[in-house]
């Protein structure tokens, strides 16, 4: 029964028997996931049903991203799904080669690889958003 | 079949889990891709002429392959919180994979339509 022996920080324990366990990064990488999982639905999916569903996909332009930019709201919407989905995907993606690459010095360079693309994304995305200076 | 033991035993856990993974990564692909195509949007004609390739019918296709893998993404990771934080829940796993699966196949069936409809009606 994997199910049961995972120790998740909610799982109540008896302190006579067993220590509870210090809080660690891997800790509060399960309970980001969770919490950013939580918006990220409501995010992803309000983005993709307004670009995708209620305009079709050839009408959104640079007029039409110039015009939802043009209200700071909709920055902050789009800037919170780039750094929150580029957050959760990362860390997704940590699981995947941890899981997968054997060798510490293979998980090391795939990770730092990782790492630095989607650092450098969130610094593109982020000037994207924030300096755009569209004209209606 | 394989006389190996796997964690889960080829049940629905199992698929839940790997379905997960693939959305997932499939998923982060997409936005990396998608922070490339939108920074061009200071340069108003490379941004055109990348996002016309979006309106033809592969990329309609693969955007509703893109929809598949958020909707499922989204619901079974609600699934996943509720067996998480409510201790009952993880009873009533298998039910509420089929539950979250139906439904975002379901979502995809008609926002697919949605997304297909220009190309079938000639708009595009």
């Amino acid at each position: 029964m994997a199910l049961r022996e995972r120790s998740f920080p909610s799982q109540r324990r008896n302190s006579t028997t067993m220590k509870r366990s210090k809080a660690n990064f891997e800790t509060w990488s399960w309970f980001f996931m969770r919490i950013s999982g939580l918006i990220l639905f409501f995010l992803a999916l309000i983005h993709f049903s307004i670009t995708h569903i209620f305009n079709d996909v050839t009408t959104t332009t640079v007029a039409f991203v110039a015009k939802r930019w043009a209200n700071p709201l909709w920055r902050v919407f789009d800037w919170l799904l780039l750094a929150l989905g580029l957050m959760h995907g990362s860390n997704g993606l940590r699981f995947i080669m941890d899981d997968y690459i054997r060798t510490p010095r293979r998980r090391a360079f795939a990770k730092a690889f990782m790492y630095s693309l989607s650092a450098a994304l969130f610094v593109v995305g982020t000037i994207t958003i924030v300096t755009y200076k569209g004209t209606l | 079949m394989s006389t190996r033991p796997t964690i889960y035993k080829g049940k629905t856990g199992q698929w839940a889990f790997v379905l997960h993974r693939i959305s997932g990564f499939l998923i982060l692909m997409f936005i990396l891709l998608h922070i490339i195509d939108i920074s061009t949007i200071n340069f108003p004609s490379v941004y055109a002429s990348i996002h016309r390739l979006y309106g033809n019918v592969f990329m309609r296709t693969f955007e509703v392959g893109l929809l598949f893998g958020l909707t499922y993404h989204a619901l079974n990771g609600l699934r996943v919180i509720m067996i998480d934080f409510f201790p009952g829940v993880i009873k009533n796993e298998k039910r509420l994979f089929v539950a979250m699966f139906s439904l975002s196949l379901l979502l995809t069936v008609v926002g697919g339509v949605i997304i297909l409809k220009p190309f079938f009606t000639g708009r595009v």
